[in-house]
């Protein structure tokens, strides 16, 4: 039996501490893990827990990150709860895995502490690894702060792990900026947050040799859609499970999470739409512009995967302008969350003033005085009853104004 | 043979003559049983008593496959194994180190079983797949003498 | 809303010393943050960690910073880096130095119509004497609680040891020397 680890009401941890804690609360058994900048404290601490009798698991080191997930894929398929974490380059690697875990529906807890893609190298955050795995099939949860690294893993084993779900789940927090941030926690003791992720319940583990099963079969033209088009719907399907945990998590917490957290909507003229700690600093910047009278509000979908269509469109509400900023280089089309939020917003009768930003690449700093431009610029939108700049812009950059494509609204 | 009579008892169908369902009866996750029941035992059963499920390939025949088919003779067999180590589709059907004849549900017509037999003459032969087995023993060639230097 | 800048070298514990104070101060409280601009720097680098202390949640993510206070642990950081950035009409300074005020200021034009604001202390000298090391930030927390007078010393130091507490007896003792002798020498 794992030792019992102290901890305090409130605890400075940043977000690889908090992360690995729930890792340890949840009794992972095993974490297959290539340790990779700015994630590596957590499978650092998990080792760490193992080595100091906190867990009963075990930290099995790899020669890659595409051989972690493999790692991975093996000890989930033969029943056990399994997580690790990466980052960028590291993420990349894995990418082909990721779709055989989903594929093989194995609930791997998967903390992505979001960095830049290279090149040039960057060791900082932005969402490109985010949005190079959006397809692979997986939940994919947003922390915007340290505690919600911590909360949202917790929640990620419950939602993961549901007989009705069983899928994959990433947990990305920023990379350095939530990562490495200190900040006040508020953790649950080690027999709450044990007992609210629950006893690990396998499913057609490849251990039970009563029953043995083959996992990673192929699938040709006849069988493969079908397989795929299940595992989509189980995707879609998990909102009702992930609405479930998350309202299971305030009862015991008082902290409350939505599949769209939405910030002063309820009135907004003008609206920004954002991931990652982006979020809190617009909330900041949202507070302050209020008391100047401006109606501003904050969209964020803390559930990127699978992404919140109806909703979406829902908290938007009568907004006039709506901005959807990406932390990913675009690679030539508009920012992928412009694209998703424009086409839920298209599904109503509405049609809010809706344009793209791109900003923060390679952890570039986004300030409070830039989010209220921001929101700014989309006031002046809404006044002049059309887009008043290039539909795709870019903030905080140097050099020339850099934008694509006019708006042929009027 | 066993083999055969193995054959009729599980109904064997054509390997990739599955029944195609919808996307809401696929299996879990694309995970395959390979037995029906409880299996905890299976390494003691031999392959005709175990209970394969309708996912195991060992319920699919390929025998329509072949065009020639080995034929043994079991008054010339050593019990080698050399035939049932080599075979690439485990159709050589062996209990106790003691050869007891081909799977011909699973067999191809390789030949290979025949090319690593030792014995003079062989105790593997080929035969055309119209042939039936005891006319081919009757045919069975004699022991063939070293040819001297 | 209290912002600190530290100017450290990598290597030298600003970023232990941000989270230690973070620490110490989370236990009155108050919410904290605690950061750093770092990644790819070699040990000796320059870099800047950060804190954060307000008694509301701290959303705000911005690197960006108008600090309250500046503390430089690393003595040579005074000349190099540009430690007045951004710096705000009240901005105090604390900077280690083997210098006295009036010759460090004198030396560093940028400080010269802020000398109201500069103190300094000698930080490498009182960690080596007391921790036998050259590890500038314990003593650096010991003239900040003087300066900003947040703590009493003596509550502080209580708080402190239980944020060392899985630390061996020693190496807490000679702490609790290098933050008070810091709080009495810091001028």
């Amino acid at each position: 039996m794992a030792e019992k680890y102290e901890i305090n009401q409130t605890e400075v941890w940043d977000g690889n501490y908090a992360a690995a804690h729930a890792l340890r609360q949840a009794q992972v058994d095993v974490v297959s893990a290539y340790p990779i900048t700015p994630s590596t404290p957590i499978v650092e601490n998990y080792g760490n827990f193992v080595s100091n009798g906190y867990i009963d698991g075990e930290f099995v080191m790899v020669e890659s990150e595409h051989a972690a997930m493999s790692g991975c894929v093996g000890a989930a398929a033969a029943g056990g709860r399994v997580a690790t974490a990466t980052s960028s380059q590291g993420f990349a690697l894995m990418v082909e895995v990721l779709y055989q875990a989903s594929g093989m529906r194995l609930p791997i807890v998967l903390n992505v502490v979001n960095r830049a893609l290279a090149s040039p190298l960057n060791v900082r955050g932005d969402h490109s690894d985010m949005y190079l795995g959006r397809d692979a099939g997986w939940i994919n949860l947003d922390a915007f702060n340290a505690q919600e690294a911590y909360d949202m893993n917790l929640c990620a084993f419950r939602i993961g792990e549901h007989l009705d779900v069983r899928l994959p789940v990433m947990v990305h927090q920023d990379g350095f900026i939530t990562s490495h941030t200190a900040q006040n926690i508020n953790p649950l003791q080690d027999e709450d947050a044990y007992k609210f992720v629950g006893v690990y319940q396998p499913v057609e583990e490849m251990l039970d040799f009563s029953k043995p099963v083959t996992y990673g079969a192929q699938t040709e033209e006849d069988w493969h859609y079908e397989h795929k088009a299940r595992q989509h719907s189980a995707l879609m399907r998990s909102t009702r499970v992930i609405d479930e945990v998350f309202a299971d998590f305030k009862a015991l917490t008082g902290r409350e999470y939505k599949r769209v957290e939405s910030y002063m909507m309820e009135d907004a003229e003008v609206a920004v739409v954002a991931l990652g700690t982006t979020v809190e600093t617009l909330r900041q910047a949202a507070k302050e512009l209020r008391k100047e009278g401006l109606k501003a509000g904050v969209i964020a979908p803390r559930c990127f995967r699978p992404f919140p269509f109806d909703q979406i469109a829902e908290v938007c509400g009568d907004a006039k302008a709506v901005c959807v900023m990406d932390r990913s280089a675009p690679g030539g089309a508009m920012g992928a969350m412009f694209n998703e939020i424009s086409a839920a917003i298209l599904a109503t009768g509405k049609r809010p003033l809706v344009t793209n930003y791109i900003y923060g690449l390679g952890g570039r700093d986004f300030s409070v005085d830039e989010a209220k431009r921001i929101f700014k610029e989309q006031k002046a939108h809404a006044d002049a009853g059309h887009i008043t700049t290039q539909i795709q812009q870019f903030s905080g950059l140097r050099g020339p104004r850099l934008g694509f494509f006019e708006s042929k609204r009027s | 043979m066993r083999g055969a009579a193995a054959t009729e008892k599980r109904g064997m169908r054509e390997l990739g003559a599955e029944k195609l369902v919808g996307w809401d009866e696929v299996t879990h996750g694309v995970v395959i049983n390979s037995f029906e029941g409880d299996a905890a035992n299976i390494a003691s059963l031999t392959s005709e008593e175990r209970i394969y499920s309708d996912f195991n390939s060992y319920t699919a025949t390929v025998a329509s496959w072949r065009v020639v088919k080995p034929v043994y003779n079991r008054d010339i067999c050593i019990d080698c194994q050399n035939c049932w180590v080599w075979c690439p589709d485990t159709s050589i059907i062996s209990r106790d180190k003691q050869m007891l004849g081909i799977d011909y549900d699973h067999c191809k017509g390789c030949g290979v079983c025949v090319e690593v037999c030792p014995t003079n003459p062989k105790s593997l032969l080929m035969f055309i797949e119209a042939e039936e087995n005891d006319s081919a023993l009757s045919q069975w060639p004699e022991k063939k003498k070293k040819e001297k230097e | 809303m209290v912002e600190i800048r530290w100017h450290s070298r990598a290597g030298q514990g600003a970023v232990t010393g941000a989270k230690g104070l973070g620490d110490v101060v989370s236990t009155t409280g108050k919410q904290v943050q605690a950061f750093a601009l770092y990644g790819s720097a070699k040990r000796g680098a320059a870099m800047r960690a950060y804190n954060r202390i307000d008694d509301e949640q701290i959303i705000n993510h911005e690197k960006f910073m108008y600090p309250d206070f500046v503390l430089v642990i690393d003595p040579a950081l005074a000349f190099t880096d540009n430690i007045t950035d951004n710096d705000k009409a009240s901005t105090k300074y604390i900077i280690t130095t083997h210098l006295s005020k009036e010759d460090l200021i004198a030396q560093i034009p940028s400080l010269q119509e802020r000398k109201e604001r500069v103190f300094v202390v000698d930080c490498m000298k009182i960690s080596l004497d007391t921790i036998g090391r050259a590890i500038p930030n314990t003593p650096m927390l010991g003239a900040f609680v003087k300066i900003s007078g947040m703590f009493e010393l003596d509550y502080f130091l209580d708080r402190m040891k239980k944020v060392l507490s899985k630390f061996p007896q020693k190496i807490i003792d000679s702490n609790m020397d290098a933050i008070t002798t810091a709080y009495n020498t810091v001028k």
